[in-house]
């Protein structure tokens, strides 16, 4: 196992260089100048070539590929162009607020996908089934920012029920009277609204998931044994259907997670939710070059570790799989 | 009395087609300790029988006449919760496809342990734990693999275990459906035999449910055999085996091998069984019967007895 999970984790480091070397071409043909960009026109000429010289432009590309792949290996990412602040740090600012959006939306929408698919599967034919398995086609074929702009609209606008975009309200956090628990429950105010967006957009794949693994498994020998033995059939389903149909679905929750935070670009962006989404879609279309490709980085970081875990979970979920 | 009586039983499922009677009008009784092999081809009912006995038709199978009633209870007409604590309690199975009966992601302990804390709530982990290794000593399994996981176990290996867990909380009744049709023959004859002997140590009766009728006529007391949902000759294993009567009987001894005596050419049995969705005048078997009379497909058959407790269902015998 240890040689295993090993093994892996060499694999991730190699993909990570060829994603790096992919990344530093992309970023080298991409059109725009990041020196026009931070070179003031009031500089004198030789201050700005002063200031290339410092950034490492002037240096052969190989050069230049060379340091990229020192600086990187050494977690140094450099300078964000807009912030003037080390792209670090403003990963590390940002990076919490979509943790928190996009685990609370994945483990929510896979806890409540995953027991309505083991209902909707013991239920098969039945209404319950019928009704649950459109809701999950229905919501999980919607256009993400459609969605999000339409719950915008009615709660946020018409209803005023929600705040339209952002995390907090100053006037809550500016207040030197506000304890933890208001902080905290103004975060969660905010977070309603992008949360069910997640959760509609996200709950239904999970629950078509779980319901054909739930349908497949309740065909096998051992649920009837498990009849035979005078189990309940609450027991039945949860005690040694579920655990069997468990598989497919960690594959999906995994991939999800990695997924939802580059798909978080879009729900960050509609809610102005400050995270790394709407970072990255801000650094790509402001030729921050540094942010950009550390924030690229880091997803192509997730989605392999992701996968990584997701096969070792395997090995905890189904004996049969030993590696 | 007896253990376990049924009368007159009629067991439907409900098809695209109709109602399909997958058994008709059958009568048996089993004595406490005594073992009746059900033998036929497949999809004659037999192991349509061996699951109403569990209570366990499908959802599109049902009782539609006749009753069962086991060690005093009618099993028959009881709700799902009543059957709930009768099965595996009262009456428990060997199944026909024990290489996928256990849960591959539970170890074999837990699910021993599960079967004997369903009906016993009481007993404690350690107590039920102490019971499961007496069963592994009983059906012969090495007690170092009793926290294996089901893929850990071989063919033979997992067919003892399912035979321990059938005797975990001491049944009155099990029924082997097919127990050794996944095994090779010599896995299969040993537990056959640790079976036999099994069912003298604790007086258990035992429905042996099997196409093999040379197995059954080893395994068994009495032996039932069926064809298209019906009884058709039912007696002591020694004298339907040696001394069969009805022409279906006659034919099945004579189309499996025998490895001692002289080689004779298997018969097989021509044509098939007929379709039980409509309603069949006279014997199920004329079609494929060489004794077969114009008279025969008119009128139903009646049981006659041709030797002391060896009843045929068929005029012409």
């Amino acid at each position: 196992m240890r040689k295993y999970v090993l093994k892996r984790l060499v694999q991730v480091m190699v993909i990570l260089f060829c994603i790096l070397t992919i990344l530093f071409v992309l970023f080298r043909l991409a059109p725009g100048d990041p020196v026009t960009r931070m070179v003031d026109p009031e500089m004198t000429p030789e201050e700005s070539q002063h200031l290339i010289e410092q950034l490492g432009l002037d240096k052969p590309i190989w050069t230049q590929y060379l340091i990229y792949l020192k600086n990187c290996s050494t977690g140094e990412f450099g300078y964000s162009i807009h912030y003037g602040e080390p792209v670090a740090r403003v990963i590390w600012d940002k990076l919490p607020n979509t943790i928190l959006l996009f685990t609370t939306a994945v483990l929510l929408s896979a806890m409540v996908g995953i027991s309505w698919g083991k209902i909707a599967a013991w239920r098969k034919g039945k209404a319950t089934d019928l009704g649950l398995t459109i809701a999950a086609l229905v919501t999980h074929t919607l256009f993400l920012p459609w969605l999000a702009l339409l719950l915008v609209w009615i709660f946020a606008y018409q209803l005023n029920w929600f705040p339209i975009t952002g995390m907090i309200s100053d006037d809550v956090w500016l207040d030197p009277e506000a304890g933890f628990f208001t902080k905290a429950g103004d975060v969660l105010y905010h977070m309603v609204l992008p949360l069910t967006t997640l959760f509609l957009i996200h709950f239904g794949s999970y629950l078509l998931v779980m319901r054909s693994s739930m349908l497949d498994t309740l065909k096998e020998d051992y649920i009837v044994l498990a009849r035979a033995k005078g189990l309940t059939e609450r027991d039945i389903r949860n005690k040694h259907a579920a655990p069997n149909a468990w598989l497919p679905v960690v594959t999906s929750v995994g991939l999800s997670l990695a997924f939802s935070i580059n798909g978080g670009a879009l729900t960050e962006t509609v809610f102005s939710w400050p995270g790394i989404g709407r970072e990255l879609v801000f650094a790509v279309s402001h030729n921050d070059y540094p942010l950009a490709q550390a924030s690229f980085l880091l997803i192509s970081t997730v989605v392999l570790m992701s996968n990584v875990v997701v096969d070792v979970l395997y090995a905890f979920l189904d004996p049969r799989i030993r590696y | 009395m007896a253990l376990l009586t049924v009368e007159n039983l009629g067991i439907g499922y409900q098809t695209a087609k109709g109602l399909l009677k997958a058994v008709d009008g059958v009568n048996f009784t089993l004595e406490p300790g005594h073992s009746l092999g059900l033998v036929g081809e497949s999809g004659c009912g037999k192991t349509t029988i061996g699951m109403a006995l569990m209570g366990l038709l499908p959802p599109n199978g049902r009782i539609t006449e006749g009753r069962i009633v086991l060690d005093g209870l009618e099993i028959s007409a009881m709700s799902e919760d009543e059957l709930r604590k009768v099965r595996w309690n009262k009456v428990s199975m060997i199944f026909q496809a024990a290489m996928n009966a256990l849960n591959p992601v539970k170890r074999i302990s837990a699910q021993m342990v599960e079967a004997i804390q369903v009906h016993r709530p009481e007993v404690s982990d350690e107590a039920a734990l102490t019971r499961v290794e007496g069963l592994f000593n009983l059906v012969g399994l090495p007690l170092e693999r009793l926290y294996d996981f089901p893929h850990q176990y071989s063919g033979g290996m997992k067919q003892r275990a399912i035979i321990a867990m059938a005797l975990a909380l001491n049944p009155k009744l099990v029924i082997a459906d097919e127990p050794t049709t996944a095994l090779d023959v010599i896995v299969q004859d040993q537990i056959l035999k640790e079976t036999k002997e099994l069912q003298r140590q604790f007086n258990i009766g035992i429905i042996f449910i099997s196409h093999d009728i040379s197995i059954v006529a080893d395994v068994c007391h009495q032996i039932g055999v069926m064809y298209a949902g019906q009884l058709v000759e039912s007696g002591p294993a020694e004298e339907v085996f040696f001394n069969s009567k009805h022409p279906y009987t006659q034919a099945l001894v004579s189309s499996f091998p025998t490895l001692a005596g002289p080689k004779t050419k298997l018969a097989p049995i021509p044509g098939e069984p007929p379709n039980l969705t409509g309603t069949i005048p006279g014997c199920r078997f004329c079609d494929r019967c060489p004794k077969d009379t114009a008279s025969c497909k008119l009128d139903h058959p009646q049981w006659q007895e041709v030797g002391p407790g060896h009843h045929v269902l068929c005029d012409h015998c």
